[in-house]
């Protein structure tokens, strides 16, 4: 279903005058064989517009009376052609089932224009109904509109591939599969007020355990946060001025305390560090790659990283602010690229930092494959009128090159952090459809 | 009927895209917002009684918030109430407070200060509190009590010892000049997060004209654009952006019905007017043709109401009266559209054998009036314009859409008011407003706004 636009909006301007009814009526036969096939097609789809069409029918019908009417139907509504052509039928079905036959306008006792509209909260179907020189009559009824579209997203079979993970309405701020077969099967959903667990129980997540996220300060606007999984508990969760420690047993409790203490910037597997506890969760590529471990203070008030790091990035210990950042190792070094709030992309190397000015976003995640060069640049798109979008791209010297296709996103990213395994990425995306926020997980493909 | 105007769907939906994408970068905090409105307020207040509008509106909704909030799609949602429950028949609403909200001035958001907030802008309604709710008790049962307080003249404001308004808003007052200019400064401790802008400015009393060059200049971010320049606007690359059609223009007459000939007479004026006609010339396309008081985009039904020119019609009225007075027809005197539509209205209803007499004084038979609809809630807004055209509300009000459109007959059958447009407010951004958009009933969201760089 397309979403609710204002009266100055009618896509799908249908009008149909009821000639296929009208030379139904020169058949009785043929009508009764017709009506019953579409009420069983409306039976097997339409369903849910049984009620209100009933009801119109029996509202109409009771200003005109059995008889002979003119009918037409104009969809000025956002219902869809498919269900705007239900509701006909539907509409035709009920008011033959109450004794109207429908007729052309020559030869009707009656004409009737059903409207199916809309207001921001109801469908409203109106009927006007015209019967000799009389003023006209005009019933009406409403039908709530149902709560959250479905959509559905194609995959996109490039080398850069979207696998969906969670959706929800409230903002999503992170997730991360703390257990996988060949698909993840325990996932953890990070918001602005808890970190909400789930299992894959028979095909559907079901809820294991939520657990609050208490702060003191309201949160700043845009708010942005990370969970890692840890060696000796769960996981730990990062947010601007608050950092939350789960336990390790179930059930599981969060500990949250006010700290400015930095966040990680390199996933523990690939710091070197302790892989995660989940062994389905465990290394690509079967490689073993150790980049310093990096952290970065997060401003406790804002959406950004204060630019100060630590260790530091050699004689580098503090950087532009920044939003996002990602390593890219070399044989004897890590190149560090930070995506600062001026729009610029920084490059250091413990030496130098050059700034760039790249057609990317603010957020960058670093993930290493076994596909080119091995690590890769995932990076938003700039925006400016562009599709929303992902891409991969190498950096040769100082320039990127892009490696793979833009993968098309269904809205804004808010999102982009490196998993904990760090071939993969989650992207976290507000649909500009549904509203809704979708967490998905950012893949490499070396096929192409 | 006439058929709805494609290209301004398409130019409204590219616009608004555009505008309301948050495009290449996250948002970044900082940078000062130049805003230049019309409206010239005199009271910062929610609650005062001055003359609506939806710059006043939108002004109010930057300092102060309501209890509840309503959405696109006229769903309530929390805001400074976390909960709600109605009884004794939507006769009692008892609304428990969210807890760590303060004011400006570092007092803390308590029930009794939203009950006093509230008596103040509703001296009518019976307001208590228990504990940490705020209890309205009405003589009536009132279902559509929580859109009425998502108006923003319901917004929770303290009276400090100057008298002056302290709310809980995305920003406080920084300064103001009656008439003049209202500085705002973000709130840092606001309880959704502090904007992301550091502060608004606004420039109040500024004609159309004024704005778009000030606009042009690059000294303001956000204008106001009057309709019939709105297709003017678009071709000069700028960024424009409309509301759904928020706004009623029409002819209200000062008394009820006096005489049969008096009610003949109206009905004549009503038949005569060619809205086709003066939307397609005087408004340049803008608004959308009324025959109802509510646009269809709340009702769903306001394409019933016809609004065809019935020359014939209205002669036959007005032949069976056998002495006909000329009507003064006040118009707004600072507003060269509403005198152009005055005369207009006078010439059509001259075609009908009437005699209007178009006059910028304060006193008239019947009044151009631009209403803005109060809320999407169709039943709030129904109630708002009866009460500007100072109509009796209705005893019942019921709940069905046929109540809604019964309720809507009854008020055009007493013949005070005479629809003629529905139209939307058109506002105009510079390239640096980011994140900024214009809803449907045309009020904005600055918290989320931000300054980028410039470029679009």
């Amino acid at each position: 279903m397309r979403r609710a636009v204002y009266n100055l909006a009618i896509p799908d301007v249908i009008l149909n005058t009821v000639n296929r009814a009208s030379r139904l009526a020169l058949n009785p036969r043929l009508r009764q064989v017709f009506l019953v096939m579409f009420a069983l097609v409306i039976a097997a789809s339409a369903a849910d517009w049984s009620g209100p069409e009933q009801q119109l029918a029996r509202k109409i019908v009771a200003v005109t009376g059995p008889g002979a009417v003119a009918l037409t139907v104009e969809n000025r509504s956002s219902l869809s052609k498919r269900d705007s052509d239900i509701i006909q039928g539907g509409l035709h079905g009920a008011l033959d089932g109450l004794g109207l036959r429908l007729v052309r306008a020559e030869q009707a006792a009656a004409t009737v224009k059903i409207t199916l509209s809309e207001s921001p909260s109801s469908y409203v179907w109106v009927a006007e109904i015209h019967q000799g020189s009389a003023d006209s009559a005009v019933v009406m009824v409403s039908v709530p509109r149902s709560q959250g579209a479905n959509t559905t997203h194609d995959s996109v079979p490039l080398s850069l591939r979207k696998i969906p993970l969670w959706a929800q309405e409230d903002p999503i701020l992170d997730v991360v599969v703390l257990e996988e077969n060949t698909a993840p099967t325990h996932i953890a959903v990070l918001d602005s007020e808890k970190v909400s667990l789930y299992r894959m129980q028979n095909g559907k997540w079901q809820l294991e355990q939520a657990l609050e996220i208490v702060h003191a300060r309201p949160w700043p606007r845009d708010l942005r946060g990370r969970l890692v999984p840890a060696r000796d508990h769960l996981l730990d969760a990062y947010l601007p001025g608050v950092i939350c420690q789960s336990t390790a047993a179930m059930p599981l409790s969060l500990n949250c305390r006010e700290s400015d203490d930095p966040w990680p910037l390199v996933p523990g597997t690939l710091s070197g560090g302790a892989p995660s506890v989940f062994p389905s969760a465990g290394m690509a590529n079967g490689v073993s790659v150790a980049i310093p471990q990096m952290k970065a203070f997060f401003a406790p008030s804002r959406n950004f990283f204060t630019g100060a790091l630590t260790p530091g990035v050699g004689k580098f210990m503090t950087v532009p602010k920044f939003y996002s950042a990602a390593p890219l190792p070399r044989d004897k070094y890590t190149l560090w690229l930070f995506a600062a709030i001026d729009g610029q992309v920084h490059m250091v190397d413990g030496v130098s930092d050059q700034a760039a000015k790249l057609e990317w976003g603010n957020d960058l995640a670093g993930v290493r494959t076994a596909c080119g060069a091995g690590w890769q640049i995932l990076a938003t798109n700039a925006g400016n009128g562009a599709e929303d979008s992902v891409r991969a791209y190498e950096i040769v010297d100082r320039d990127p090159a892009a490696v793979s296709a833009p993968i098309e996103m269904p809205g804004e990213t808010t999102a982009l952090w490196t998993e904990s395994k760090g071939d993969t990425a989650v992207a976290v995306v507000r649909n500009r459809e549904t509203g809704n926020y979708e967490a998905f997980r950012l893949a490499m493909s070396c096929s192409q | 009927m006439k058929r709805f105007d494609w290209r301004c769907l398409a130019v409204s939906s590219v616009l608004l895209a555009t505008l309301a994408a948050r495009a290449e970068t996250r948002p970044q905090y900082g940078g000062t917002l130049h805003v230049a409105v019309r409206a010239a307020p005199g009271s910062l207040d929610p609650a005062d009684a001055g003359p609506d509008s939806f710059a006043r509106r939108n002004i109010t909704l930057l300092m102060f918030e309501t209890l509840v909030t309503m959405d696109d799609s006229g769903r309530i949602h929390p805001a400074l109430a976390t909960s709600w429950q109605a009884s004794a028949g939507n006769q009692r609403w008892q609304l428990r407070l969210r807890h760590g909200v303060k004011f400006h001035d570092g007092t803390a958001l308590t029930a009794e200060a939203a009950a006093v907030s509230l008596r103040a802008a509703n001296p009518s309604w019976n307001v208590s509190t228990d504990g940490d709710s705020v209890v309205i008790e009405r003589d009536a049962a009132d279902p559509e009590m929580l859109a009425e307080l998502a108006l923003p003249r319901n917004a929770i404001a303290q009276r400090n010892a100057g008298g002056k308004p302290v709310g809980t808003g995305p920003f406080h007052l920084a300064d103001w000049q009656p008439g003049k200019k209202l500085t705002l400064g973000a709130e840092e401790g606001y309880w959704r997060g502090r904007p992301f802008l550091e502060g608004v400015e606004i420039e109040l009393g500024k004609s159309y004209r004024e704005q778009l060059m000030a606009l042009d200049v690059g000294r303001d971010d956000l204008v106001e654009v009057a309709p019939d320049q709105a297709h003017r606007a678009w071709p000069e690359g700028r960024r424009l952006a409309n509301s759904a059609p928020a706004e009623l223009l029409a002819l209200v007459f000062a008394r009820d019905v006096q005489s049969p000939e008096d009610k003949l007479l109206r009905e004549a004026l009503a038949l005569s007017i060619e809205r086709g006609s003066i939307r397609s010339v005087l408004l340049q396309g803008a608004g959308q043709p009324a025959g109802g008081i509510l646009p269809n985009w709340i009702s769903g039904y306001g394409f019933v109401f016809p609004t065809s020119t019935d020359l014939p019609r209205a002669r036959h009225d007005r032949d069976q009266v056998r002495k006909v007075a000329t009507w003064t027809l006040g118009y707004d005197g600072n507003d060269q559209v509403a005198r152009f539509l005055a005369e207009r209205i006078s010439l059509n209803a001259k075609d009908a054998g009437l005699s209007l007499q178009p006059t910028a004084t304060a006193t008239a038979d019947l009044r151009l009036m631009r209403i803005p609809l109060a809320s999407s809630d169709p039943w709030v807004a129904l109630a708002g314009v009866q009460a500007v055209a100072g109509i009796a509300p209705g005893k019942s009000r019921g709940s069905t859409i046929e109540d809604l459109y019964a309720a809507e007959q009854a008020v055009l059958a007493a013949q005070r008011i005479i629809p003629l447009f529905h139209l939307p407010v058109y506002e105009a951004a510079g390239a640096a407003l980011k994140n900024w958009n214009l809803r449907p009933d045309a009020t904005w969201n600055l918290a989320d706004a931000w300054m980028g760089s410039g470029k679009p």
